[in-house]
């Protein structure tokens, strides 16, 4: 297991590295220079220019460039911001817990509205209550993050005051920005546990378990969920880094000061490090993930043997 | 991304609204016992030094902290003493300053004459790569301390600054520079206290300075920045209220709803969604005013002779855009015809000074152009930045010169302005382009030099690269006067001969957009757009 985690530890340094080679190959063909300009038509001082591009390292070498990314990376430094000139680290470091805040509201409410709803349809198959869910899901999947933000808003915020408008960090103004983040995967999640919890009830160890008279508490929790949460797992996992891309979306919608938000603008602003900063931490975040997940496995299924 | 929340909100704003105080009315509350504000902001991109300080978000902030030389009116623009008892010249060369007594930072330190002169050689220095660094290249001796790309500089003090005395410097400049006094308002010109030295990174998060308010404690990012009351600030001048926050907004319709709901009293900047009713929401408490950006259809000149060689083919183009009708139908009166190169806000404007190039009359256009032999191809592209919004009037601009001068025109997006001025300074784009430009002080003067001199091509926004013998020394002769109507009429000259060349078109110029609410009285803006906080009262 030790030997498997180390493994997998040295891999997320290879898919690292290329994300952020391509990232850099990317940031490099983008036209126009990111210090050039004070922002608007008004162009920088040559002189000034060249100091900053001195500054910030851009007139080395691509790989050169590389190198000290890597390099300063190594010394949890990711350089300094081109707008604020802040360390990135500054700036971004409380938009993380933002983030993380809003990420990990809305990952309770996905597996608690997820779950909660696959079981009933799967349990009360072709009732009321399963077409419902089941139509309810399609529409959640079928509707963009945005509409369902924005519909949102609109109820809530303009219409009813519920909630305000602008974040302000507390828990009445998480829920909506939550909850939209939230919506996609918690449909995908029921129809997921929907499926395979019936595959699972029809399976012969369930029928055993049941036929050796267990309550129907216990085979319910000890056999049927245990089992058919496996997918949904793996499913969580992987919608995590998805939750950040949606993160960018949900974000700018409801001025969430979160990560996603600072990237929207750095793109605008040819911010690079912020982009890279930001990307990097959504590229480790992905990968450590998809190694927890693989580890949950062997915990869930004993079947699993990792080495 | 302001767009898509902006598009959300447009239709839900109500005046109800603004009836009701909820929540957030404990400002209002407050404002009412105590005499605070709230004021809208938008992060400003870095440290609040003023040498440092390019952008409107942190003048406007620095507006309040700092009190420079000289200030603006915010009816005429013109400059006015503030902390300078006398700015004197016999040549407009050398200027002698004399700084009023009783002036002193917050920490208690006498603002004297080494502070001006300590903050002009830090920003005159370009190893500290300040954004306004370009203001003090008039003066003797900026070369040694900015000697350009990839040399470093020889000296560390302008050769042009010398204390006399506590309260007296003399300033040399290069040349004679008559509008030198009007640009003194400038951010880059406020003094500096000894403190700024030891830690010029951590100054400018909590700024040290001079004006009518001061730092409430640090500057927190994408929250807010509160100031108080500077309480040993000269009677004269001194604020009335006993502290503002600058509450930074992303959303500028979540600025404007709070502004409904007194959570914030006053804004100068209003979301898209709110310029058709907010004349109607706000009547006499909605500063309808011209202010300092002209937004202009750019040509290359010397990329491009062929198409835009020809002075009838200039006129033509701009005789055959309808301003009016962009002005109103696209951005609904919030922006106002172009007459003039020298924008309405500053001394020096006339009237209609364009003349007929800037009246519209397709017959006269299309006849004018077929006169001067059209364009080589009949086809004219038109290169916007689209990260701006400016996609509307350009494609309007371009179905106007499609419709009257017959011309196959497209428009093409550029993904952001820095893009687009990189193609026109390479000469890979040889159309025509949308360009804008906001004047630094409130002079005519800053309306010509920065985007038609031949300085310009190369450290400025001429990137059409008009150059004219002529102009450059009208120009020269402007700033060579010593009396402020002679040289006034000189620019005006200089503008003659730009308005008959027509290097670019201007289109349009914008208006301000301060709103405030029925709690607070007295609020003015100056010409470059910042609240001049010091003389709001409560009512």
């Amino acid at each position: 297991m030790g030997r498997y985690v180390i493994r997998r530890l040295g891999q997320m340094v290879v898919v690292l590295f290329g994300a952020t080679v391509i990232l850099f190959c990317c940031l490099f063909v983008l036209p126009g220079d990111p210090v050039g300009s004070l922002g608007g038509d008004k162009a920088r001082d040559p002189a000034v220019v060249e100091q900053l591009r001195e500054r910030y390292g851009l007139n080395d070498p691509l790989p050169v460039q590389y190198g000290n990314f890597v390099k300063n990376l190594a010394q949890g430094d990711l350089g300094e911001d081109y707008t604020q000139r802040r360390p990135v680290t500054e700036v971004l470091g409380p938009k993380l817990v933002n983030t993380a805040q809003l990420a990990l509201a809305a990952i309770v409410l996905d597996i608690a509205i997820g779950l909660l709803a696959g079981l009933i349809a799967a349990l009360f198959r072709y009732s009321f209550w399963d077409v419902l869910i089941t139509l309810l899901t399609t529409m959640a999947v079928g509707f963009p993050s945005f509409v369902i933000g924005m519909v949102l808003q609109k109820v809530f915020v303009i219409q009813l005051e519920w909630v305000p408008l602008i974040s302000d960090g507390t828990m009445k103004s998480l829920i909506l920005p939550a909850f939209t983040l939230a919506i996609l995967d918690a449909a995908l999640v029921a129809r997921l546990m929907r499926g395979t919890m019936l595959e699972v009830l029809r399976a012969d160890y369930v029928k055993t378990a049941v036929a050796k008279g267990l309550p129907r508490r216990t085979v319910l929790l000890k056999h049927v969920m245990r089992n058919s949460i496996i997918p949904v797992v793996t499913y969580l996992g992987i919608s995590f880094g998805s939750l950040l891309g949606g993160a960018l979306i949900t974000e700018a919608i409801f001025n969430w000061d979160g990560i996603g938000l600072a990237l929207v603008q750095a793109v605008q602003q040819q911010n690079n490090p912020i982009i890279i900063g930001v990307v990097s931490f959504g590229v480790g975040v992905f990968v450590l993930l998809n190694l927890i997940v693989d580890l949950l496995y062997a915990v869930l299924d004993p079947r699993i043997r990792l080495a | 991304m302001r767009r898509t929340s902006a598009q959300c909100i447009a239709g839900a704003l109500v005046v109800a609204v603004a009836a009701t105080a909820c929540g957030a009315g404990e400002d209002a509350q407050t404002a009412k016992a105590g005499g605070h504000i709230t004021v809208v902001l938008g992060e400003p991109r870095h440290g609040l030094v003023g040498q440092e300080t390019a952008e409107t978000e942190g003048a406007e902030v620095l507006h309040a902290l700092f009190t420079g030389l000289v200030t603006y009116d915010t009816k005429t623009s013109e400059p006015k003493l503030a902390i300078a008892e006398s700015v004197d010249t016999t040549d407009s060369k050398t200027w002698t300053i004399r700084i009023k007594d009783g002036f002193t930072f917050h920490n208690g330190e006498k603002v004297d004459a080494q502070s001006f002169v300590r903050a002009w050689n830090w920003g005159a220095n370009q190893e500290n790569t300040a954004e306004a660094m370009g203001f003090f290249s008039k003066i003797e001796g900026s070369q040694e301390l900015a000697p350009g790309k990839g040399r470093t500089p020889t000296a560390k003090e302008l050769r042009g600054l010398k204390v006399i005395d506590d309260r007296t410097f003399t300033v040399t400049l290069k040349a004679p520079f008559s509008q030198f006094r009007t640009m003194l308002g400038y951010d880059a010109f406020y003094p500096l206290p000894k403190a700024f030295e030891a830690d010029p990174k951590g100054f400018g998060q909590a700024p040290i300075g001079n004006g009518p308010f001061r730092m409430d404690g640090a500057w927190e990012h994408h929250e807010q920045i509160k100031v108080k009351k500077y309480d040993k600030y000269p009677a004269e001048g001194r604020a009335k209220l006993d502290s503002v926050t600058f509450k930074i907004y992303d959303d500028l319709d979540a600025a404007y709803r709070d502004l409904h709901k007194n959570a914030v009293q006053i804004t100068d900047k209003l979301p898209v969604s709110a310029l058709d009713k907010v004349s109607e929401e706000f009547g006499d408490r909605y500063i309808y005013k011209p202010e300092a950006s002209v937004g202009y259809i750019g040509l290359p000149l010397e990329a491009n002779p062929a198409a835009f060689g020809k002075a009838g083919i200039r006129k033509a183009i701009s005789m055959a855009i309808d301003r009016e009708a962009i002005c109103k139908k696209i951005f609904r009166g919030t922006r106002k015809p172009a007459d003039d190169f020298i924008s309405p806000i500053v001394p020096g404007y006339r009237r209609g000074a364009l003349g007929e190039a800037g009246t519209y009359n397709p017959t006269k256009a299309k006849a004018l152009f077929e006169q001067a032999g059209g364009i080589p191809g009949n086809k004219l592209e038109l290169a916007y930045n689209d990260d701006g919004g400016h996609k509307e009037w350009i494609e309007a601009v371009a179905a106007q010169l499609r419709a009257n001068l017959g011309l196959d025109v497209s428009a093409k997006p550029y993904q952001s302005a820095g893009a687009l001025i990189d193609d026109v300074k390479s000469q890979e784009f040889k159309g025509a382009f949308r360009m804008g430009w906001a004047m630094d002080y409130p002079a005519a003067e800053n309306y010509l030099r920065p985007v038609f001199s031949k300085e310009a091509i190369a450290n400025g926004s001429n990137f059409g690269r008009y150059a004219s013998e002529e102009f450059e020394s009208v120009l020269a002769a402007a700033d060579r006067a010593t009396d402020p109507a002679e040289s006034l009429t000189l620019y005006q000259q200089a503008d003659d001969i730009v308005i008959r060349d027509l290097p670019y078109i201007p289109v349009f110029t914008y208006m301000s957009a301060v709103a405030y609410s029925k709690t607070v009285k007295n609020v003015g803006v100056d010409a470059q757009g910042r609240m001049d906080l010091a003389h709001v009262e409560l009512n």
